[in-house]
């Protein structure tokens, strides 16, 4: 069985604040980073989650929660979010939201597309669709700009797999919507 | 930060790597004169540094306060968007005449005023109201100025960075309004905040770095910007007779940019 209303509107809820939070880390780097060019590939991603948030948080009202409403995901989620928030250093911070974090993201979204109705939630999947093609650019940005300085690879091949393992070892997003049946689903 | 005034004047500053030197006074820049061979390229990369100091600026306001009005801090994340844009224009130009990033000694005192406010509406009062209001007028006769030469490549960027920078002082205004609206007695912070930059600004510029700094008016596009034909007028009489306030500030460095 696909998704009820409530539940979507939980799932997206939670994805927007996944996003601001997203927007917040990002901004947050902009000054303490030294290097120039990485500031500049920060700050029109911050706009970016800014706008999948926004869209995001127009649809929770849509599916009957209030306008712009976020949705804390799971504490375990929660110290994902904080991991990346304390990674220091260029190389560290961008691999953590564009090896990781992103990549990931996208498997959370689509895994969301796959099992909501795709003709009843069809302006989710349109703001999902959106985000995803958004978000696919946001790698490739900075893996030019790697490319570019590559001064800016991470140097630590151990750091980034621990944060990767941490991250997919959270099986939900959503704090444990409840399905009709009583049940709990898997974001 | 040693500015050598009061601390509360000055946040401290941004990062930089290690091709940036930064200076904390005006003096200490190089402010090649209009007829030195050096002086576009000088003003291209000031222009770049102060970019990423708006930049900068916009995107500690995101994260220094998330309990703002969503619609204001959508607004303040596509001003990093723009800040960015303009930053990589100014580079641009910098490249294209033979400059490179770190060329020439910085500025960040925008971003250390700014950031030493605390409370959205007073950063958003000397940020956007202030200096990218000052900004309008230095930028609406840098458009005249490029054309007047030829360089229409110039003029069309100006232009474009000019509808930008509207909307950032738009917003600010409209948010300072419904802040003063809502709570009149914002304006003794207003106040404050004023005083304080103008102060810090006076300590960064010192004399030299203001005088003949500032520009006529852009009337229409201080109106557009959401400032009432009261306030272009007195901002057109203030561009006439005073020199030492925040929103010289982007004048200053603009001046000679023809």
């Amino acid at each position: 069985m696909g998704l009820t209303v409530k539940q979507r509107g939980q799932h997206v809820a939670t994805f927007r604040f996944v996003e601001v939070r997203l927007m917040e880390i990002l901004a947050a780097w902009v000054p303490s980073t030294p290097e120039m060019e990485v500031k500049l590939l920060f700050g029109p991603h911050i706009w970016d989650c800014a706008q999948a948030a926004d869209a995001l948080g127009r649809r929770t009202h849509e599916l009957r929660l209030p306008l712009q409403h976020s949705l804390a995901p799971t504490a375990a989620y929660l110290d994902v979010l904080d991991a990346v928030a304390a990674a220091a250093g260029a190389p560290r911070r961008i691999a953590a939201i564009y090896d990781v974090m992103l990549p990931a993201l996208a498997g959370r979204y689509r895994r969301y597309l796959s099992r909501t109705d795709a003709l009843m939630d069809a302006p989710t999947v349109r703001i999902i669709e959106h985000i995803l093609g958004t978000e696919a650019r946001m790698i490739r940005e900075a893996n030019e700009l790697r490319t570019q300085l590559p001064a800016l690879a991470l140097d630590d091949p151990d750091w980034l797999p621990r944060l990767a393992a941490l991250e997919s070892s959270v099986a939900e997003l959503a704090d444990q919507p409840a399905a009709p049946d009583g049940t709990r689903q898997a974001a | 930060m040693t500015v050598g005034r009061p601390q509360r004047l000055f946040a401290a500053g941004p990062a930089r790597d290690p091709r940036f030197v930064v200076k904390e006074h005006w003096v200490e820049c190089d402010n090649f004169p209009g007829h030195h061979p050096l002086h576009l390229v000088q003003f291209f990369h000031r222009q770049m540094n102060e970019e990423v100091d708006s930049l900068e600026a916009s995107a500690q306001s995101i994260a220094d306060f998330p309990d703002a009005p969503w619609e204001l801090r959508l607004a303040l994340a596509r001003q990093c968007a723009d800040e960015t844009r303009h930053a990589r224009a100014f580079r641009a130009h910098l490249e294209r005449r033979g400059g490179r990033v770190g060329q020439f000694p910085v500025l960040n005192f925008q971003y250390r005023i700014i950031t030493a406010l605390g409370d959205l509406v007073s950063r958003l009062l000397i940020q956007n109201r202030s200096f990218e209001a000052g900004g309008l007028d230095a930028i609406a006769y840098g458009v005249g100025e490029a054309r007047t030469r030829g360089d229409t490549e110039l003029a069309e960027f100006y232009e474009a960075q000019l509808a930008d920078e509207i909307a950032h002082v738009r917003f600010a205004n409209a948010w300072i309004r419904r802040t003063l609206k809502d709570d009149p007695r914002t304006v003794l912070r207003m106040g404050q905040a004023l005083s304080a930059a103008a102060e810090a600004f006076r300590i960064v510029m010192g004399r030299d770095g203001t005088a003949d700094a500032d520009y006529p008016a852009a009337v229409q596009a201080r109106l557009e910007a959401g400032f009432t034909a009261e306030e272009v007028r007195v901002a057109a009489d203030l561009a006439a007779t005073v020199h030492a306030v925040p929103s010289a500030a982007s004048s200053a460095d603009r001046r000679a940019a023809g």
